[in-house]
C-alpha cells in the first residue's frame, strides 16, 4: 500500500470510511472507476460503527418521510441477499402500558392506532423480508417475555433485522479493494487541490508511517460524515448539518431474545434488545456542537437509557452494563426542530458554487439505505465524469462471503472445533469462513479459542490480519469484536496482539504500543458504567495490563 | 438456634485472601482462637506469582537494579508522598512492615521463596520486567538483577499462549540496568497434543504427571547454548509445589529453571490458594465457608452459612472490588456492615463532597495511566487500623481493616498490594488479639 498510488491519478476519491464513502467506493469500482478511499481512522469509526446495528425500515420516519421508510424498507432486503450471513431476526415488542391501574378509552384508541401504524408498517415488510405484526394478549405477552413490569395489556409485535454495521462497512471497502480500489485506513486527506474553480487532487497523510501524498481525482467525495463541516470549513466550502449525538449501552449477556420499544422520561421512543452475544440500549438524540474526535457518554445519558428501559423491565437495574458507546448522527440542517422529528433523508451538495466544482458531500441518511444511497451518488459521479460505465450491481453481487451460509454444525465437526464458535465465525465471515478453517487445518495450534466471551479463535485472528485491511490491533475491534464483551479483553488482547504481530511483522515495542493503545480505547467506553460487578472486572484488568503489563 | 451450632472465638476474620490470612496466622501466633469466614478466592487466588511491597518511587528510570532503594526505605517514600496511603498511615510504625513481610512470607513458605529485603525483577507475559519483594519459589531463578549472562526466555512451539519474543523485551528493555542478555527460544512441548489447545491449567496437570517435565527439561537442554545461565518458562511449572515441576526440568536441563510472572487465568494464583488453605488449617485457624449475614460486629452473634459466630474482635479482610468488600450498586458501600466509603485523599476526601454517591466517570480520569479515585476507593482508617466514619470517628474500638477494602492505594499502579495486605493484615491480627504491634 505505501506509496504506490502516491501522485496517482483517479476517476474518484473518496473521503471517509463510513457505510456510505465505503458503499460509494464499492459501487463506483464494480461500474469500472478507478478509486481510492481515504480514512483517517480505521473502517466504521463514526456514526456508521456507532449505529443501533439494525437495517430498520425506520417505522418512526412513516408518516414524516415514507419515501424513507420505503427506500430503507427495500434497501434492506437488498442487504439481506447480498449479505445473508450477517443479519439476524429480532422480534420487536411494542408493549401497551398505562400509567395508572387499568385502561382509559384515551389508551385503548392509543394501542389502536399503534397496532393500525404497525399495521401499515406491515406493507412494507415483504420488501425487507420482515414477518407480519402479529397482536399479543397480555398473557400471551407475559409468556413469551416474563421480565416485563407488571400492568401491561398486551403488545403489539415488529419484525425487524440486526446486522453487524462494522462489518457492512469493511465488507463493502474489502469488495471495493476486490475490483480494484485503493482503500487507505489511517490515512487522512489533510488538504484539497484546486485549479481554477475545481478540486483537482487530494493531499493525504498516512497516520501510521507518517508518510504524506497527493492523489488526483476526476471528482471528490466528501462522506466524512459527523467530521464534514469541520473539514469543509478548514478547506473552503459549507456543510450545513444539525449533528446530534447518540448513546448506546451494552450489556454483559443477551437479557432477553425479543427487542422491547419503550419509552424514555421525555416521551422519546427508545429500545432495549438482544444483538449478537450482548442486549443493548439505545439510544439518545442530542444536538452536538463538540469535536467529533473528543466524545465521551455522560452520566445523564447513561442514567437517561437505564432508566427508560428499567420502566418496562426493571431487572435491567441490576444488569451488568459493560460500556457505553457512541457516535454523531448526521441529519440534515434545519432551524427550530426537534432533533427527533429532523429528517432522516439524505442529500448531496455540490460545492462547483463556492469555487469548489468536482466537489461532492453527502449528508444524511441511514445505515439501512446505504446501499441506495451510494448508487444515488455513483449516479451522480458517473455523470459528472461523462465515462461510459458498467451498470450498477450492488444489489445483486454477493459481498465477501455472502454467496453462501455455511452451517456451523458442520463446520466444527469437520474442523474440531467448538459449535458456538463455529456460529460466531459463519454469523462474521459467512462463507468465506472455510477459508478461516483452512489456517487452522494447516496449523492446529489455530484452533486456539482466544476469547470465550465472543468465540474468537487464533486462526480468525491471523486470517483477518491477512485479509482485512488491519493497520492497528484496535482494528479487530470492528472486525472480530476483540476486547469488546464482557471480558475486556482481559484474558485475550495479548494472545490476540501476538498473533496480529506476527502476521504483521510488528517487533515487541510496536505490539505493547498497540496493545496499549486497544485498552484505552475500552477505557473510554467503561468509565461512565462502572459499577456493580463491571468494577470488579476493572479492577483485574487494571491489575493485569496496568499492573503486570506495565502499560 | 442449637447451641453446637455456635462458635465463640476471639477473633472473626472476614476474608481468607493474603491480608485474612495473615491477620488470622498473626492471631493465631498470639494464642487466640480465631475463626475465618470466606466466599470464594478473591485477589489473591488470581495473583501473578509476585509479593509486591514497594517499588522505589524515588529512583529514575535508568537506575541500576543495585542501587535502587531497599523495600522498607522504598516504601518510607511512598509514605513520604502519598497522603492516603496505607503506609502514610503507619508511618510510625513502618520499622515493622519487614517483620510482617517475613511473617507472612515464612507461613507460606511452602510456595514462597524468602524476601531478602531487595526487590526482584520478574518477567511478565506482556514483556514488563515487574518489581517484587517476594515470589514464588518457582520463580526466585528468574530475578533479572540476580542471573548473569544469558537468560533462556521460552516459549512453547505448541502453543500460541506466549511469545518468547514479547516476554524478553521486558529483558531487553532493563538489560542496561544490570540485567541478562535475554534469548528467546520456542520449546518444542504441547506439539499436536490434545493439550496444545488447553488453558493455562491444563498446561500445568500436563506437567505434573510422571515422566513429562523431565521430558521438558530434556527439550529444554537441546535448546541451550554455551553461556544460558538460566531459563524462565510460561508461569504453567505445576499447581502443586509438591511435584517439584521446576526442579525436574531443571534437572534434565542442567541449568536453573523458573516461571515468569502470570497474567489470568493464573496457575500460580491457584497455587497460592491452596497453599493459604492448608496452612490456615495447620495452624488450627477454623476456616467457614460462606457469607457474613445479619452480623453487626463484635460481641453480636453473625450467622455464617448456617452456623453463629460470637467473636470479641473482628478483622474486616473481604477485599475491594473482586474481593466483594466494597461493591457500587449505584452507591459505594462497604458490603459486610455497611461501613462508609471514603475517599483517603485528593479533592474527594473533603467531607464535604459525597465520594460514594458521585457518578463513575466524576471519580476516573479520562487517561487510563492516571491514579483513579474510583479504584482507591475504600475504607478510611486510623493509625490503628480502626475503620472512621465521614467525621474521623472510630466505629468500634474492635473492628479492624486490612487488605485492599482498606482504600488510598491503588495496587495497579503503586505495586503495594500485597505489602498492604501482609503489613496491615499482621497488624490487625494482633491488634485484635490483644496484642500490641
Amino acid at each position: 500500500m505505501a506509496g504506490a498510488d502516491r501522485d496517482h491519478a483517479y476517476d474518484v476519491v473518496v473521503l471517509g470510511g463510513g457505510v456510505n464513502g465505503a458503499g460509494l467506493a464499492r459501487d463506483c469500482a464494480m461500474r469500472g472507476l478507478s478509486v481510492l478511499l481515504l480514512e483517517k481512522q480505521d473502517l466504521a469509526c463514526g456514526a456508521s460503527g456507532a449505529s443501533s446495528g439494525m437495517i430498520h425500515g425506520g417505522i418512526r420516519y412513516m408518516t414524516s418521510d415514507r419515501r424513507v421508510t420505503e427506500s430503507a424498507s427495500r434497501d434492506a432486503g437488498y442487504i439481506r441477499r447480498i449479505a445473508p450471513h450477517l443479519t439476524f431476526r429480532i422480534p420487536f415488542l411494542l408493549p401497551f402500558a398505562t400509567h395508572e391501574e387499568g385502561s382509559r378509552l384515551l389508551d385503548r384508541v392509543a394501542w389502536y392506532a399503534t397496532e393500525v401504524y404497525v399495521g401499515t408498517y406491515d406493507l412494507f415488510q415483504p420488501l425487507k423480508g420482515g414477518k407480519p405484526s402479529v397482536r399479543l394478549s397480555a398473557d400471551e405477552l407475559y409468556r413469551i417475555e416474563p421480565s416485563l413490569r407488571p400492568g401491561l395489556h398486551g403488545a403489539v409485535t415488529l419484525d425487524e433485522w440486526g446486522i453487524d454495521g462494522q462489518r457492512l462497512c469493511l465488507l463493502n471497502a474489502l469488495s471495493a479493494a476486490h475490483h480494484g480500489a485503493d482503500v487507505r485506513t489511517w490515512t487522512e486527506a489533510e488538504s484539497l487541490v484546486r485549479e481554477g474553480g475545481r478540486v483537482v487532487a487530494v493531499r493525504f497523510r498516512d497516520a501510521v508511517t507518517g508518510e504524506h501524498g497527493e492523489a488526483r481525482a476526476g471528482v471528490v467525495v466528501n462522506a466524512t460524515g459527523g467530521w464534514s463541516p469541520r473539514f469543509g470549513r478548514s478547506n473552503g466550502f459549507q456543510v450545513p448539518m444539525r449533528p446530534g449525538k447518540g448513546v448506546h449501552l451494552s450489556l454483559d449477556r443477551r437479557h432477553g431474545n425479543y427487542g422491547i420499544i419503550c419509552t424514555a422520561v421525555d416521551g422519546r421512543q427508545m429500545f432495549l434488545m438482544p444483538h449478537e452475544m450482548e442486549s443493548i440500549i439505545g439510544t439518545t438524540d442530542d444536538d452536538f456542537f463538540g469535536d467529533p474526535d473528543d466524545l465521551d457518554a455522560t452520566a445523564d445519558e447513561v442514567e437517561y437509557l437505564v432508566d427508560g428501559a428499567a420502566s418496562l423491565v426493571p431487572s435491567i437495574r441490576q444488569a451488568r452494563i459493560t460500556r457505553a458507546w457512541w457516535g454523531v448522527r448526521t441529519t440534515l440542517f434545519e432551524y427550530g426542530v426537534e432533533e427527533d422529528d429532523l429528517s432522516r433523508d439524505h442529500r448531496i451538495l455540490d460545492h462547483a458554487a463556492e469555487g469548489s466544482a468536482g466537489l461532492l458531500s453527502f449528508v444524511g441518511g441511514k445505515l439501512a439505505s446505504y446501499r441506495a444511497q451510494s448508487e444515488e451518488l455513483a449516479d451522480r459521479v458517473v455523470a459528472m465524469l461523462g465515462k461510459g460505465v458498467l451498470p450498477c450491481r450492488t444489489h445483486e453481487v454477493p459481498l465477501p462471503g455472502g454467496d453462501e451460509v455455511p452451517s456451523p454444525a458442520e463446520l466444527a465437526a469437520r474442523h474440531g472445533i467448538p459449535e458456538p464458535v463455529a456460529a460466531r465465525l459463519v454469523f462474521r465471515h459467512g462463507s468465506r469462513a472455510r477459508e478461516v478453517l483452512r489456517v487452522a487445518d494447516d496449523d492446529p495450534r489455530m484452533k486456539l479459542v482466544l476469547c470465550r466471551d465472543e468465540g474468537i479463535l487464533a486462526a480468525e485472528v491471523a486470517w483477518i490480519a491477512r485479509h482485512e485491511k488491519v493497520r492497528r490491533l484496535q482494528d479487530l475491534r470492528r472486525r472480530c469484536r476483540l476486547a469488546l464483551g464482557g471480558c475486556g479483553g482481559l484474558d485475550c488482547a495479548r494472545p490476540a496482539a501476538q498473533i496480529v504481530a506476527r502476521e504483521l511483522g510488528w517487533d515487541a515495542d510496536r505490539l505493547r504500543a498497540e496493545l496499549a493503545d486497544l485498552l484505552e480505547v475500552g477505557w473510554r467506553e467503561r468509565r461512565p458504567v462502572l459499577d456493580g460487578w463491571q468494577l470488579a472486572e476493572e479492577e483485574l484488568l487494571r491489575a493485569v495490563h496496568r499492573g503486570l503489563g506495565g502499560l | 438456634m442449637p447451641p453446637s451450632t455456635r462458635i465463640e472465638c476471639d477473633v472473626l476474620v472476614v476474608g481468607g485472601g493474603m491480608a485474612g490470612a495473615t491477620a488470622a496466622l498473626a492471631a493465631r501466633d498470639g494464642g487466640a482462637r480465631v475463626v475465618l469466614v470466606r466466599k470464594a478466592p478473591g485477589s489473591t487466588g488470581l495473583s501473578g506469582g509476585a509479593v509486591s511491597v514497594a517499588q522505589d518511587p524515588g529512583c529514575m528510570p535508568d537506575t541500576p537494579f543495585a542501587a535502587r532503594a531497599g523495600v522498607v526505605e522504598s516504601a518510607r517514600r511512598i509514605a513520604a508522598t502519598r497522603p492516603g496511603h496505607p503506609y502514610r498511615l503507619l508511618r510510625d510504625r513502618l520499622d515493622r512492615l519487614w517483620n510482617a513481610v517475613e511473617f507472612a512470607t515464612g507461613q507460606m513458605s511452602e510456595v514462597l521463596a524468602p524476601p531478602s529485603g531487595r526487590n526482584r525483577w520478574l518477567l511478565t507475559p506482556f514483556g514488563h520486567a515487574h518489581a517484587a519483594a517476594a515470589c514464588h519459589r518457582s520463580m526466585a531463578a528468574g530475578d533479572l538483577a540476580e542471573v548473569r549472562g544469558t537468560l533462556v526466555v521460552c516459549g512453547f512451539e505448541g502453543h500460541l499462549g506466549w511469545d518468547p519474543g514479547l516476554i524478553a523485551s521486558g529483558a531487553v528493555r532493563v538489560r542496561a540496568l544490570g540485567g541478562p542478555t535475554p534469548r528467546a527460544v520456542l520449546l518444542d512441548l504441547f506439539r499436536w497434543e490434545e493439550g496444545a489447545l488447553g488453558r493455562p491449567f491444563d498446561l500445568a496437570r500436563l506437567l505434573e504427571a510422571p515422566g513429562a517435565a523431565e521430558e521438558a527439561g530434556r527439550v529444554l537442554r537441546r535448546a541451550l547454548q554455551r553461556g544460558d545461565a538460566a531459563a524462565v518458562l510460561p508461569a504453567v511449572l505445576g499447581i502443586d509445589p509438591a511435584t517439584r515441576v521446576p526442579e525436574r526440568i531443571a534437572a534434565e536441563a542442567g541449568i536453573p529453571v523458573a516461571e515468569i510472572l502470570s497474567d489470568l487465568p493464573s496457575v500460580p494464583g491457584l497455587r497460592f490458594h491452596r497453599a493459604i488453605e492448608a496452612r490456615l488449617a495447620a495452624a488450627g485457624v477454623e476456616v467457614l465457608q460462606g457469607e457474613v449475614r445479619s452480623g453487626a460486629g463484635p460481641d453480636l452473634p453473625a450467622a455464617v452459612g448456617g452456623r453463629e459466630v460470637l467473636a470479641r474482635s473482628w478483622v474486616l479482610a473481604s477485599g475491594r472490588f473482586v474481593g466483594g468488600g466494597i461493591e457500587r450498586r449505584g452507591e459505594l458501600r462497604e458490603s459486610v456492615l455497611g461501613l462508609p466509603v471514603l475517599a483517603s485523599e485528593g479533592p474527594f476526601a473533603d467531607p464535604s463532597v459525597r465520594f460514594a454517591a458521585r457518578p463513575p466517570a466524576s471519580l476516573t480520569l479520562r487517561d487510563s495511566r492516571a491514579p483513579q479515585p474510583l479504584l482507591a476507593a475504600g475504607l478510611r482508617v486510623d493509625d490503628e487500623l480502626h475503620p472512621l466514619d465521614a467525621e474521623g470517628r472510630v466505629l468500634h474500638p474492635r473492628i479492624f481493616a486490612a487488605g485492599a477494602v482498606v482504600g488510598g492505594h491503588d495496587p495497579s499502579s503503586d505495586g503495594t498490594g500485597m505489602g498492604v495486605a501482609m503489613f496491615t493484615g499482621w497488624l490487625a491480627g494482633r491488634s485484635a488479639a490483644g496484642r500490641g504491634a
